[in-house]
């Protein structure tokens, strides 16, 4: 028994991140009875919640929000510091490179109670609720 | 058998298991991205946005299903905890919510179908009311706002059907804490649901396993609980250690229970005029031959050593191992690191695409401080270290522990960090950890803490020895509270506590710097190992156990495993039928094999006379079995034995004589044949050979018990000869070996089929034991009605070794075969 040095050592070492496992993916078959019932169900709860806000308020309701003036100003440095300078709307381009210019910046404002916040958040470009602000903002620029 | 120690249960701190609190309920996926929580205050439970195998996603088909209409989102979402409410009214319902752009600016907010959105003054406000976007669309909320998991995660998770949701929505009603796994429960009389070949996800395959595991335990507990013995005699001693140790007889009935060192009993003194009543708990250390068995008590004050009788004893049954099992199960379902995906999905029999370790191989396979390895072996070793999950087949002799320490080396060389090795018995762990030590790399032999006083071979590996013998000064407080602990037998309660820290960190480092962890498959649950993860888990004699067993190394984040073990010799032992019957004896390396994971065989055969190797070859191993030895290394020179043909060292000693039922009742016993074991050993005995080289099997304790007391009355030497031969059943030799083994069949009742003989399996390694030479005894006409025995019956007469007449004078045996029937399966 003579192999004593029998070993390279240190190669390549197979990183923690290389789990790429490649599962043959099964084709996901949703039973057509199921997706009646379900439609069915899904129709029906949304009916009901139409009909009940139609019976709750006969009458026309007021306007009753207020949307802060400063959300619209200029600069979107956001309350969570993220300071990435930019207009709001803006096509964002950054360390995520080609993921992320897919994606428009936009705030949402909600209530905590009483008080308005705003939440910066991604949207994707092509969903209509920011495209047709971009039309828009082009239209004017136009004028 | 492994039991653990409570006082350990936190030594390193316990890791945060997954299955956090805002999993999905549906399929148990727990990105906080993914989440949402249905806000109706009698519920609040989470679900996720993916559709899994339903029309709509998870969270919609609860809130639909539910009827319920508020959700709020996790703390860590891009809105933060917010629950959905529409801007202006304050609306909460979100089958009526959607977002809409304020004016022009990219300023959003969430407002209401009904009526919100019909209010004229948005129009005047120059707000695009066509554009208003609906938060669920598709039947999935907006992607942007909740995110659906990745394929992958959506993989990793339960696979729940629409029926199964239907199922459980409909128990929440009535209980909305149920689990889905409360859907899948039997009821006390059902036969459980047996083991599949593949499974969905890990819960399914947590509800099939979690049950057998309960009824195994609930078995067991039943069994051992019920082992009380009374009007025992005692013998009192005093360990090393300076405790107490009871010595004395516990009788074994004739069931398949034996004690194994580590057992836990109770001892019971009842009291009399002189002493009070009492009682202690202790660890069995050692059994003898003699079946007297050593009990090293827990507390050394107040025992009644005067007396010596009257006592009872009890047993402790323990669910350690059994609720190791059920943690691993489920650990493996909802921790998604615990093994790789690649692992994950391959035990769950999905297909997955081939996957490739990237690491260098070494030049050479062999390892030093091993033996040279062969071809096959060094084919099995290099292929191994390329494959994620690889399986070794290693026949009886093989040298699997050889190849396994050789693998192990190699790995440990690659600089992945421990590599953990296990097996499901401490013999074998032992073996193993004394050949990868002498490859050089550190070993730490992780054992029990109910085992420390159990002498080990290997003694000097263990954790708890390198603890004592550590020898640095920074130890040397830890040192002087051993001391002081070992002379008075207790601490302090602040020294006890000083002790147990110093004790605990020393552990933690002495485990740390070791590059090979040994210990059994239930120890790798031990809390000492709560916090080490280990990329690269050998299982030793892995079919020999059970499934939620072999996971246990698994689920501590592997991600290249070896299976070592052999399906052709016996497996796990159950002793509840019900759980036997659905599938609990079955190995997870017997599964794979049915997946079509094809092990690399080991070939060539070092313990058997090739003459001995030759009808295993051909049975069980499609004559691939090859020989190392040779006929002239495997002559007993100077033995003087009448075997019917020189240089085969075999025959089948025919007995017509009846089997009767043993004094118990419940065992087989046969006098005749038992008389006939005992004219062999005193022959084998007088031509020179010494009694450790003899062993003898049998498959019936009744038998067992029968040859060893008619050994000892009537054998022709002196009596201390035949107390030293190794009488034992065939389960108990599994993994070892002897020079010569008489196998006893017993069976000789023509109307009744040939019981424990019957599985191929243990006829193997009955087979597969001797090295030198093997005689078997037992009825031709009976046994050739089982086809594997008729053909061995067939093999032994060809050779001219089925023989009858007195030892002295064996002649040919005419005896007619009969027609083996088809009906073994
Ligand atoms: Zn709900
Ligand atoms: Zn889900
Ligand atoms: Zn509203």
């Amino acid at each position: 028994q003579s192999d004593i040095d029998d070993d390279d050592g240190g190669g390549p070492v197979a990183s923690d991140e290389d789990d790429d496992v490649q599962v043959r993916q099964k084709v996901v078959q949703v039973d057509p009875q199921e997706e009646a019932d379900f439609e069915r169900d899904f129709r029906a709860i949304m009916q009901e919640s139409l009909d009940s806000r139609k019976l709750e308020l006969r009458s026309r309701p007021t306007l009753n929000m207020m949307i802060p003036m400063n959300v619209f100003e200029g600069s979107a440095r956001d309350h969570h510091g993220r300071g990435v300078e930019g207009e709001s709307g803006d096509e964002i381009v950054d360390e995520d490179g080609g993921e992320r210019n897919k994606e428009v910046r936009v705030k949402v404002l909600v209530k905590r109670g009483s008080k308005q916040q705003t939440k910066q958040m991604f949207i994707p470009r092509d969903c209509s609720l920011v495209q047709s602000t971009k039309e828009k903002e082009a239209a004017e620029l136009e004028e | 058998e492994e039991t653990g120690d409570e006082e350990n249960n936190n030594s390193f701190g316990g890791v945060g298991v997954g299955g956090t609190e805002h999993a999905c309920r549906y399929c148990g996926v727990q990105n906080p991205a993914c989440v949402v929580r249905c806000n109706v205050p009698s519920c609040r439970k989470w679900f996720c946005n993916s559709r899994g195998n339903t029309s709509g996603s998870h969270i919609v088909n609860h809130l639909v299903r539910a009827k319920h209409k508020e959700v709020c989102l996790h703390k860590d979402s891009p809105l933060g905890e917010t629950i959905l409410e529409c801007y202006n009214c304050g609306c909460r319902n979100v089958f009526l919510l959607g977002f809409i752009s304020a004016k022009t600016e990219s300023v959003v907010v969430l407002l209401c179908r009904e009526p919100c959105l019909s209010v004229n003054a948005l129009k005047d406000m120059n707000w695009d009311l066509s554009q208003w976007c609906p938060l669920i669309d598709d039947r999935c909320f907006l992607q942007w706002l909740v995110k659906i998991p990745t394929e992958q995660e959506q993989l990793r998770a339960r696979q729940i059907s629409a029926q199964q949701i239907n199922k459980v929505e409909e128990l929440w009603k009535t209980n909305p804490d149920a689990s889905l796994e409360d859907l899948e429960k039997p009821g006390v009389d059902d036969e459980p649901q047996p083991v599949a070949l593949k499974y969905e996800d890990a819960y399914q395959y947590q509800n099939v396993f979690a049950p057998l595991v309960k009824l195994e335990a609930d078995y067991d507990k039943m069994m051992k609980e019920s082992q009380s013995k009374d009007n025992l005699a005692i013998r009192w001693d005093i360990g090393l250690n300076k405790k107490r140790i009871a010595y004395f007889v516990f009788p074994k009935e004739d069931n398949e229970l034996r004690l194994v060192p580590g057992d836990e009993l109770r001892l019971r003194y009842s009291g009399d005029a002189a002493h009070p009543a009492w009682q202690s708990v202790g660890h069995v250390i050692k059994l003898t031959a003699q079946e007297e068995v050593a009990l090293e008590l827990r507390a050394s004050q107040g025992v009644p050593v005067d007396c010596n009788h009257g006592f009872s004893v009890d047993f402790v049954w323990k669910s350690t191992s059994f609720d190791r099992m059920q943690g691993a199960m489920k650990t493996f379902a909802v921790d998604e690191t615990s093994v790789s995906g690649y692992i994950y999905h391959h035990l769950l029999g999905h297909e997955v695409e081939v996957q490739v370790v990237r690491n260098a191989l070494p030049r050479r396979f062999g390892a030093p401080g091993l033996p040279e390895l062969n071809a096959s072996q060094v084919f099995a070793v290099k292929s191994v270290l390329q494959k994620p999950i690889s399986l070794i087949q290693g026949p009886p002799g093989t040298g699997k522990t050889v190849t396994s320490a050789a693998i192990v080396y190699h790995m440990a060389k690659q600089g992945q960090g421990q590599v953990l090795v296990c097996a499901p018995s401490n013999v074998a762990v032992d073996q193993l950890a004394e050949k990868i030590s002498a490859t050089g790399l550190k070993v730490v032999r992780l054992c029990a803490k109910s085992r420390e006083a159990v002498s080990s071979p290997v003694e000097h590996l263990t954790l708890h020895y390198q603890v004592r013998h550590l020898d640095t000064s920074e130890k040397s407080e830890l040192h002087k509270l051993q001391q002081l602990k070992d002379e008075q037998g207790e601490l302090s309660s602040s020294d006890e506590k000083k002790y147990k820290a110093l004790k605990r960190a020393t552990e933690r480092e002495i485990s740390q710097s070791a590059d090979v962890i040994c210990c059994t498959c239930v120890g790798a649950g031990d809390p000492r190992l709560a916090n080490f993860r280990f990329r690269q888990v050998l299982i030793d004699e892995s079919t020999q156990a059970t499934e939620p067993e072999c996971l246990i190394p698994l689920v501590l984040g592997v991600k290249q495993v070896v299976l070592v073990g052999d399906h052709c010799q016996l497996g796990p032992v159950i002793m509840c039928k019900k759980a036997a019957r659905a599938g609990l004896a079955q190995s997870l390396f017997e599964r794979l094999v049915c997946l079509g994971v094809k092990p690399f065989r080991l070939q060539v055969q070092y313990r058997m006379h090739p003459s001995l190797s030759e009808f295993p070859s051909n049975s069980f191993y499609e004559g691939t079995l090859q020989n190392g030895v040779t006929i002239n290394e495997r002559q007993s020179s100077g033995i003087d034995f009448p075997w019917p043909v020189p240089n085969r060292p075999m025959f089948f000693y025919v007995q017509m004589g009846q089997e009767e039922i043993s004094a118990s009742g419940t065992s087989y016993l046969n006098r005749t044949e038992a008389a006939n074991v005992e004219k062999i050993v005193t022959t084998f005995l007088r031509s020179g050979v010494v009694p450790n080289q003899i062993g003898v099997i049998t498959p019936y304790e009744g038998q067992r018990a029968y040859i060893v007391n008619y050994m000892a009355r009537n054998g022709a030497l002196r009596q201390q000869l035949y107390k030293e031969i190794e009488v034992a059943s065939v389960d108990s030799f599994q993994g070892r070996e002897k020079d010569y083994i008489i196998l006893s069949c017993v069976r000789s009742n023509e109307h009744q089929g040939i019981g424990f003989l019957n599985d191929p399996r243990r006829l193997n390694v009955a087979l597969t034991r001797a090295r030198y030479g093997i005689v078997v005894l037992g009825n031709p006409k009976v046994l050739s009605k089982q086809p594997l025995w008729n053909s061995l019956l067939t093999h032994y007469k060809e050779h001219e070794c089925l023989v009858e007449g007195p030892l002295n004078n064996l002649k040919q045996s005419m005896v007619q075969f009969q027609k083996p029937k088809k009906i073994y399966n």
